[in-house]
Order: structure tokens, then C-alpha cells, then sequence
């Protein structure tokens, strides 16, 4: 485990954020680093909220992968670009 | 008999000395000059139209701070800065924090066209242009002096560029860039030409007109004393482009188009705020926007075209950068506002939203929605939400945040990677800036950079504040403590009519 800074973008916010996350993190827990920057701050949360999904380069990413995995798969360089949203679709615990 | 000026002003201005003991190379380094692949006899042509000797260089100026100290005495004494609108005065701060030291750095690089310059009437006219920052730099920090007393954030007419805030270390690298680390040649086409010539007019025109229509007359008449400096030394960038276009096209097209860029970003983020948020709502003459369109925008494209030049190939962007950029840099510096070192005004209150929609059709929903939450938090006394807890991600070219340059519906990322390094940018613009000339950019550091590079300890909002110098007498705070907020508190439903007995 690792400390990792990123750009964290939560989509619909103006401005990315600095976010340090750490590489054992998975990406229900990056989400969550990120949002709490934007959602509820000047982002509202929406009814029937249903969680987050992040994205990287435009592919949704597995919410249970950790960052890690991600890294071993893709070139992730600090301060790298990581998009957050709300999730769309059924509730995982539909 | 004393020669009339006519009969002298030529040669005086003219003196050139054939060198014979030192090669002309060593003297006049084309690194500092400029002049590479300039034949050095195309710089006869150079000329400008203020025709301006010392004797009444000195007359004028005299004339000129004679009138804006008799103003200033006679202001102070009356205690009118006293009964000034709080918002207002923020401007006022935040001009004098950024500005006065950039003036100062202005010496300097007119000191280098004095030396450098390529032609001896250049080098005279450097001389004028010289005395007149130091002018401005003195006018600044007396009026600053002067107001000390009434608030400590006077202060950061001096100290700022001492200090590593955020906004003063993007001003600063933009005028190390443009002033300090340029030659000649470029350094007149981007601050002569773009900076002085154009964007001042933003600064030291309507603001002085906001200014004083705000009542603040002393600080108006110091803008507009300033300005009819910069309206002379200014016209050094004219000649020098007319004779880069006719060796240079190229070059000069470049130089151009970076520093128009760079410039907007700087001014959406130290005019547009106080223009569009901070002016009383009442006292607006014009709004930025508006003002950019008539004074900077018509006024580019009529040098271009005047040049034989092209738009630059950004011109779309950069007019919808106009419609948004400014108001990012204040909802941004609103919301991080401990990192200030002024008080800033929300400026949202419900008629100043419906003033900022009917100028900005697209305000609403690029801007208005993200003001809402805030507002929610505000009104139900949610203030740690009202807060930042980390950083925006800053651009490696500008120094602001990413995001800041357009709406939040275009935000992207535009990342790069060069020696190994990824540097972001807060628009495909500043990237093609990067890349123009990577090696003059790469390596600097934002404040994002040094936060994670352990030179902020320690690494939270706290240990930033005190790195950036912020003390709480003068850091930044809603100016009108929130009472704007409360035009949107939903009234109370009316009670029951009692019953008629």
C-alpha cells in the first residue's frame, strides 16, 4: 500500500481536485475521496442516489478493482486524470 | 539662441555609436536582444509617435503626480475610503497585491530596453518607459501607505510577491515570463503590445470608471494617472512588430497568440471578478464581458488585420472562455477564500443573479446550480460544506486551477506527458502554449506540485495557509458575512387569519 495523488474530477463539479488515495483502494473507495469535494459542497446530491462509478480514460472501472490493479494494467502517472459520477442503472443491491 | 525641438529631437533620440572596440554580438546579445534573424539595419525603420524629449517628460509627470497627490491629500484627509462599499474595496486590495510589484518588475524590463534594445530610439523611449513604472510602483505603495492604517491588507501592496499565495505565484510566473525572461523583441509584442497596449485598458480604464462611480476617487485618479503612461510606453510594441512581420511572420504570429491567451487568463481572473461580483450592482457600468468585446477583442483583431496576421486558431475557445472563464476564477476563489488576502462578495444575491443572467444567458446553468448548493449550505448552517478540504488541481502553464478557463460542461482532461513527467492544463490552449516551447515551461512548479512534493508542512489546509503567508487579519473571508444568502431563505407561511369573533 501506497500513497497516490490524482486529479479527481466529479462529473458535473467545475474544477478537479488533488486527491490522495491510496494504491489498496478500491474504486468504490476512490470515489468516495473524490466526491466528498464536490457532492454536497456545490454538486447536490440527487434523489434516489445509487453510489459512484469511476472512469478512467472513458472506461468504467470494476468497483471492487484497487488501484493497484489498475496501474498493473494501464500507465498511471501521479496526478493522473480520474473521472467520478454518480451511478447510473439498478442499485447494486437490487 | 535655443534650438527649436524639431531642429535636435532626431538626433537626440538617434545618438547610435558605431562600435569598434567590442564586437556589436557581445554588446547587444541577440538572447537578450531579440534580434536573431533580423538584419541589424531593418531597425532604422523602428519608430514610434510619442515624440517625447526629457525636459518635457519631466514638466508632464510633474503636472500629472502634482494632481493625484493634491486628490489623494485631500481624500485621506476627508476619511472617504472609510465610507466605501466593503466589496468594492476588496478590488482595491486585491490591485494593489498583485499589481504594484508587477509594476515594479516593469523597471526592470524597460531598464533591458534601455540597454538591449536594438535601435537607439527604442533605447530612448525605454528610458521614459522606465521612469514611468517606477512612477506607478511609488504611486501604489503610497496610496497603500497611506491606507495602512485602515486596513492591514494594504500591506500586500508590498508584501505579496514576498509570499507564496497561490494567485500571486500565477501572476508572478506570468510576469517572470513575459518581463523578466524575455528579450526584447518578445517582451515588446507581449507586454507592450498585448498586455499594456490592450489588457490594461481593462484595469486601468473601467475599473477607474467603477471606481469612480463607487465614490472612490482617489483610487480612480491613481488608475487613470497610470494609464496615460502606459498609452505612451505602450507604443513600443507597434515598430517592433512592424519589423519582426517583415523578417519574422511566423514568429511573430506565435509570440502573439500566447501572450493574448495568457493575458485573458490573467485579467478573467484579476478584473472580471471585481468588474462582474465585487462593484456594487448599481454602479456597473459595463459588464466584463462587454468590455472585453469593445475594448480588447475588436482592438486584436484590428492589429491583426492591420499586420497581415491571422486570428489565432484558438478565437472560437477563447470567445467561449469569455463568456465563462471569469466567472470559474470566482466561484473558485469564493469557495477557497482563507487563500485570499482580500474579503471577496459572493455577488449573488437574487438581483445581482438575474443582472449576471440577463448578461450571461448561459450563467444559470453553468454556474447558477453549483451557487445553489452553496446557498444550501449556507442557509442551513452547514458552513464546514461551505469549505474546501484539499486543493484544486492547478494548470501547468497558468498556474490556476483546471476548470477555470471555461464551463463546467467542457471541462476535459488535456494532459501531457514530457521527460517523464505528466503536466495538466486548464485548456487545449495553455497545452499548445506548453508545446510551443516546452523547455521554458517544464520543471516549474504549481502549488499542487510542492504540496505533494513535502515542501508544505504540514501537508493540510492549515499548514497551507501559513505557507502562503496568510495571517487572519487579512485572510479571506465572505465580505458581507453571508447576508446576501438569505434572499433565498423560503419566507415563512403566513399565519392562520385569527377568527372573527
Amino acid at each position: 500500500m501506497a500513497l497516490f495523488p490524482i486529479t479527481g474530477r466529479f462529473v458535473g463539479d467545475f474544477v478537479p481536485h488533488l486527491v490522495a488515495v491510496d494504491t489498496d483502494d478500491t474504486m468504490d473507495q476512490v470515489a468516495e475521496k473524490v466526491a466528498v469535494h464536490s457532492v454536497g459542497r456545490r454538486v447536490a446530491r440527487p434523489a434516489g442516489f445509487n453510489g459512484y462509478e469511476v472512469l478512467f480514460n472513458g472506461e468504467l472501472l470494476a468497483p471492487g478493482a484497487t488501484l493497484g490493479s489498475v496501474m498493473a494494467g494501464h500507465e498511471v502517472l501521479p496526478l493522473q486524470w480520474f473521472d467520478v459520477r454518480f451511478r447510473t442503472g439498478v442499485p447494486a443491491d437490487a | 539662441m535655443l534650438l527649436n525641438r524639431d531642429d535636435w529631437y532626431e538626433t537626440s533620440r538617434d545618438l547610435e555609436w558605431t562600435l569598434s572596440y567590442v564586437d556589436p554580438e557581445v554588446a547587444f546579445p541577440a538572447r537578450w536582444s531579440g534580434t536573431d534573424g533580423i538584419p541589424a539595419d531593418a531597425w532604422q525603420a523602428w519608430d514610434e509617435p510619442f515624440r517625447v524629449s526629457y525636459r518635457d517628460y519631466v514638466r508632464i509627470q510633474r503636472e500629472k503626480e502634482s494632481g493625484v497627490k493634491a486628490v489623494s491629500n485631500a481624500l485621506v484627509r476627508a476619511g472617504i475610503y472609510e465610507k466605501l462599499d466593503p466589496a468594492h474595496v476588496a478590488a482595491s486590495h486585491l490591485h494593489m497585491g498583485t499589481t504594484c510589484m508587477v509594476e515594479h518588475m516593469a523597471v526592470t524590463m524597460q531598464s533591458r530596453f534601455c540597454r538591449f534594445a536594438p535601435t537607439p530610439k527604442w533605447r530612448n523611449l525605454g528610458v521614459f518607459g522606465m521612469l514611468d513604472e517606477t512612477r506607478h510602483t511609488q504611486l501604489d505603495l503610497r496610496f497603500s501607505h497611506d491606507l495602512l492604517k485602515a486596513d492591514p491588507r494594504f500591506d500586500w501592496a508590498q508584501k505579496a510577491f514576498h509570499t507564496n499565495e497561490w494567485g500571486v505565484l500565477a501572476v508572478k510566473n506570468f510576469f517572470d515570463d513575459i518581463m523578466l525572461n524575455a528579450d526584447c523583441v518578445e517582451a515588446a509584442l507581449a507586454t507592450s503590445l498585448t498586455v499594456e497596449h490592450g489588457f490594461t485598458n481593462i484595469q486601468f480604464v473601467a475599473l477607474a470608471a467603477d471606481a469612480m462611480a463607487a465614490g472612490d476617487i482617489n483610487w480612480s485618479n491613481l488608475l487613470s494617472s497610470i494609464q496615460t503612461d502606459e498609452a505612451r510606453h505602450a507604443q513600443q510594441g507597434f515598430p517592433t512588430l512592424q519589423v519582426l512581420i517583415e523578417h519574422d511572420p511566423e514568429r511573430a504570429q506565435q509570440a502573439l497568440d500566447v501572450a493574448f491567451w495568457r493575458s485573458t487568463r490573467l485579467f478573467q481572473t484579476l478584473t472580471g471578478p471585481a468588474m462582474d461580483y465585487y462593484t456594487p450592482l448599481e454602479q456597473r457600468k459595463m459588464s466584463f464581458k462587454e468590455f472585453m468585446l469593445e475594448w480588447i477583442v475588436n482592438h486584436h483583431e484590428r492589429i491583426l488585420e492591420d499586420y497581415g496576421l491571422k486570428k489565432p486558431w484558438y478565437w472560437d475557445q477563447f470567445l467561449h472562455s469569455l463568456e465563462n472563464g471569469h466567472h470559474a476564477m470566482h466561484i473558485g476563489t469564493w469557495f477557497w477564500r482563507p487563500t485570499l488576502f482580500w474579503k471577496p462578495n459572493a455577488g449573488v444575491s437574487k438581483d445581482e443573479r438575474a443582472w449576471l443572467n440577463e448578461k450571461y444567458p448561459t450563467w444559470e446553468d453553468n454556474w447558477g446550480v453549483l451557487w445553489d448548493e452553496i446557498i444550501e449550505n449556507v442557509n442551513h448552517d452547514r458552513m464546514p460544506q461551505a469549505f474546501p478540504e484539499t486543493l484544486p488541481s492547478l494548470c501547468n502553464l497558468t498556474q490556476l486551477p483546471l476548470g477555470s478557463a471555461m464551463s463546467r460542461h467542457d471541462l476535459a482532461p488535456h494532459q501531457l506527458v514530457y521527460g517523464g513527467r505528466l503536466y495538466s492544463f486548464d485548456s487545449a490552449i495553455s497545452q499548445w502554449c506548453f508545446e510551443q516551447d516546452p523547455e521554458r515551461y517544464a520543471g516549474h512548479q504549481t502549488v499542487v506540485d510542492r504540496f505533494i512534493g513535502g515542501q508544505i508542512v504540514p501537508p493540510d489546509l492549515g499548514g497551507g495557509l501559513q505557507w502562503m503567508g496568510l495571517t487572519p487579519d487579512v485572510m479571506g473571508d465572505d465580505v458581507y458575512g453571508y447576508a446576501w444568502a438569505k434572499d433565498y431563505i423560503a419566507a415563512a407561511p403566513a399565519a392562520p387569519a385569527a377568527p372573527v369573533a
